[in-house]
């Protein structure tokens, strides 16, 4: 076992801790996969509007790498699919028959024998898209393979839903779930987690534990991974959320898709702060006019992850188990008109403050010089290719600049993809 | 949300200038009281000069009107000597704030102080002047000023203690400490340390500050004790460096980088 303090990185306010108990959640009238997650990849349907679908069905694959199939998170009917630009999916939008059903809907499980098997079974069952890979943050292809895998069990902060809660609901799934990573990667699984929780004991031959303990930058994977197993040109790491390890190791077991996603319903506008059973891609904002508190006309930006990281969303992201109810953005008021006239927002103002922003050892302002001007050759050799969007939205909260460092990241790693490939 | 750091973030650009203005209140009003109506005749004409530029760049490029000029008038005022002709505070401020922002776009874009530009106009066209030393009533009201700013992170203490001990270690305990604190400390914070003109890195910040104190020690050598001109050339020269000082660090970071995945 190893220990990692991380002293950089911002502490997010831990006001209005939720209840660590998971509460039901009434059966979700409505979900949705969003474009968002898809970092680029193109749908190809398998499902159009008007038909029943049910949990795990798949409802669509990658248009280049068929073998990526994405599963429906509720069953119901596909009521919507919207497009973006340049007829990206943007949403495809399932109501729910009102019915939770956790029984397995497919055949009896039978363990993979070999890694060739477990690959398959992912793929087809829609939960490939559970990994991420560093760099570039993005599904890996099904047939690449990682170097290590790191399993984030760390809570970003206290609003977060508590890992070791959420692992004894399903405990052997959550066991056998890490099993099957030893057989999937060539190297370690690295699982991490915070300092005093129990997840699993004893661990599977092949996991190693890592503890990580500090500021609110301990609960993104990109700080995991580089302090265990750095990934950069030529090795690439996955990463994987616990909640998706509970949701392989169901497959596994029982043969049926678990779409489940406990979260926490946080922030200043939650008027009970709690966890929550819901599935992956929630409605969010039909929960929030439950959550909101007692005044139905009291409208709150609705956040899909913690108030840092997270984006304002319609739908949980498929990444996500915090949502967030932060205070609405004011309409055009006084003091908001003074601000917007008063400030002005164009240049970086290197403070020492950011060096101390990220939980990964790069540069700040040289990177985010190189960024703002998309010096991709700059920003390759300051290590953002160890980065991610969420590890860069410190520095966009603290840049004099107002610039999205995320979006920028984005194109300049999309460019790098584009050489690499 | 209310902490300092957020905040900076929060007000930009004009959070930094409002921060450096709050910080330069009680040197300014002590530099008042001592230098009495001639000061203050100094200050509103460098804040008339100052507007005038800001207004006419805010015109040419249609843009607001920004006032980060004013820190930079009053930072100058401070430091230039009593007796110095208006006009020639005039041309040298005008040079200064044209060519070591404006140019560039405004606060943040390029990469020397504008005060420190304006100063070292000031000693190069009109050597006669020279600029006025700094009292030990100014530098003793430096300090909250100084501890505000960083406190804020608009100031770095890696540049201080860089410039103190390569003063240090060239200069040894010859001078008189007291001395060398006065002669420092209002130029340290607001020209030095500033942050648009310091290097941005932290390996960087102590080879910036390291790279002044350098410098003042050299321009000051033989005067048998350290000049205000000192400090203004060593400032302008070691934020000219900055930019090669943090290159320097980026390539240093590639390198260890590369190692690192062999």
């Amino acid at each position: 076992m190893v220990r990692f303090r991380i002293s950089k990185g911002l502490k997010l306010p831990e006001k209005g801790i939720p209840r660590q108990r998971v509460d039901e959640h009434p059966a979700p009238r409505r979900a949705a996969l969003v474009g968002a997650d898809l970092f680029g990849m193109r749908a190809a349907l398998e499902v159009s509007v008007g038909d029943v679908v049910a949990a795990g069905d798949i409802v669509f694959r990658d248009r280049r790498n068929p073998e990526i199939t994405f599963a429906a998170p509720l069953s119901g009917q596909v009521s919507a699919i919207e497009f973006g630009p340049r007829r990206t999916l943007s949403a495809l939008i399932i109501d729910g028959d009102g019915v939770r059903r956790d029984d397995p809907v497919e055949s009896p499980a039978v363990a993979p024998s070999n890694r060739t098997d477990l690959r398959e079974r992912l793929l087809q069952r829609g939960l490939w898209n559970a990994f991420r890979t560093r760099p570039f943050g993005i599904i890996p292809a099904p047939a690449a393979r990682a170097d290590a895998i790191v399993v984030n069990a760390v809570p970003s902060s206290a609003l977060a839903p508590d890992p070791s809660v959420v692992i004894a609901v399903r405990p052997e799934a959550f066991r056998d779930g890490l099993a099957s990573l030893t057989q999937l990667a060539d190297g370690p699984v690295h699982l991490c987690r915070a300092p005093d929780a129990i997840l699993c004991n004893p661990l599977p031959e092949g996991v190693e534990e890592a503890v990580f303990s500090g500021t609110s930058a301990v609960g993104l994977a990109g700080t995991q991974i580089s302090r265990l197993c750095p990934a950069g040109p030529g090795r690439q790491v996955w990463s994987i959320g616990y909640q998706d390890v509970i949701a392989i190791g169901h497959l596994l077991r029982t043969g049926a898709y678990l779409a489940e996603r406990i979260m926490s319903v946080v922030g200043p506008r939650a008027a009970r702060p709690r966890l929550l059973r819901s599935v992956i891609g929630a409605d969010l904002h039909a929960i929030a006019s439950v959550e909101a508190g007692t005044d139905p006309t009291s409208s709150c930006t609705v956040i899909s992850g913690d108030s840092l990281t997270g984006c304002e969303a319609q739908f949980l992201g498929r990444y996500d188990d915090q949502m967030t109810l932060a205070d609405p953005v004011r309409p055009a008021d006084r003091t908001r008109k003074l601000h917007t006239r008063l400030v002005q927002r164009s240049a970086i103002t290197p403070t020492v403050q950011l060096e101390r922003a990220m939980g990964i050892d790069v540069l700040p302002v040289p990177l985010m010089r190189a960024l703002s001007v998309g010096d991709v050759d700059t920003a390759e050799r300051l290590g953002c290719l160890e980065l991610i969007e969420e590890d860069v939205a410190a520095l966009s909260r603290l840049c004099t600049s107002g610039a999205d460092y995320g979006r920028l990241l984005r194109e300049v790693l999309d460019q790098l993809a584009v050489d690499a490939a | 949300m209310t902490r300092p750091h957020v905040l900076v973030g929060h007000w930009g650009v004009t959070g930094v200038t409002a921060a450096q203005g709050l910080a330069l209140l009680a040197p300014v009003g002590v530099a008042l009281l001592q230098g009495g109506a001639l000061k203050a005749m100094m200050l509103i004409a460098a804040v008339v000069v100052v507007l005038i530029w800001e207004l006419l760049f805010a015109l040419l490029r249609n843009r607001r009107v920004s006032f980060h000029g004013l820190t930079v008038a009053v930072i100058v005022a401070v430091l230039s000597p009593a007796l110095l002709p208006l006009w020639q505070l005039a041309i040298a401020l005008s040079l200064g704030l044209v060519l070591g922002e404006l140019v560039f776009g405004g606060r943040g874009f390029g990469f020397v102080a504008p005060a420190t530009v304006t100063l070292s106009v000031l000693v190069v066209s009109f050597p006669q002047a020279g600029l006025a030393p700094v009292s030990a009533q100014i530098a003793l009201a430096t300090v909250p000023g100084a501890l505000f700013l960083l406190y804020l992170g608009l100031m770095s203490w890696r540049v201080v203690v860089g410039v103190m001990l390569a003063l240090l270690a060239l200069q040894g305990l010859s001078l008189d400490p007291i001395a060398v604190a006065t002669a420092l400390s209002f130029g340290l914070v607001f020209l030095a340390c500033d942050p648009v003109a310091a290097a941005s890195t932290n390996p960087g910040r102590w080879l910036y500050g390291a790279l002044t104190g350098l410098l003042i020690a050299l321009f000051s050598a033989g005067n048998g004790a350290i000049t205000t001109e000192a400090l203004v050339f060593a400032a302008l020269l070691s934020s000219i460096f900055a930019p090669l000082i943090d290159h320097l660090v980026v390539l240093a970071d590639a390198a260890r980088r590369r190692r690192r995945f062999g």
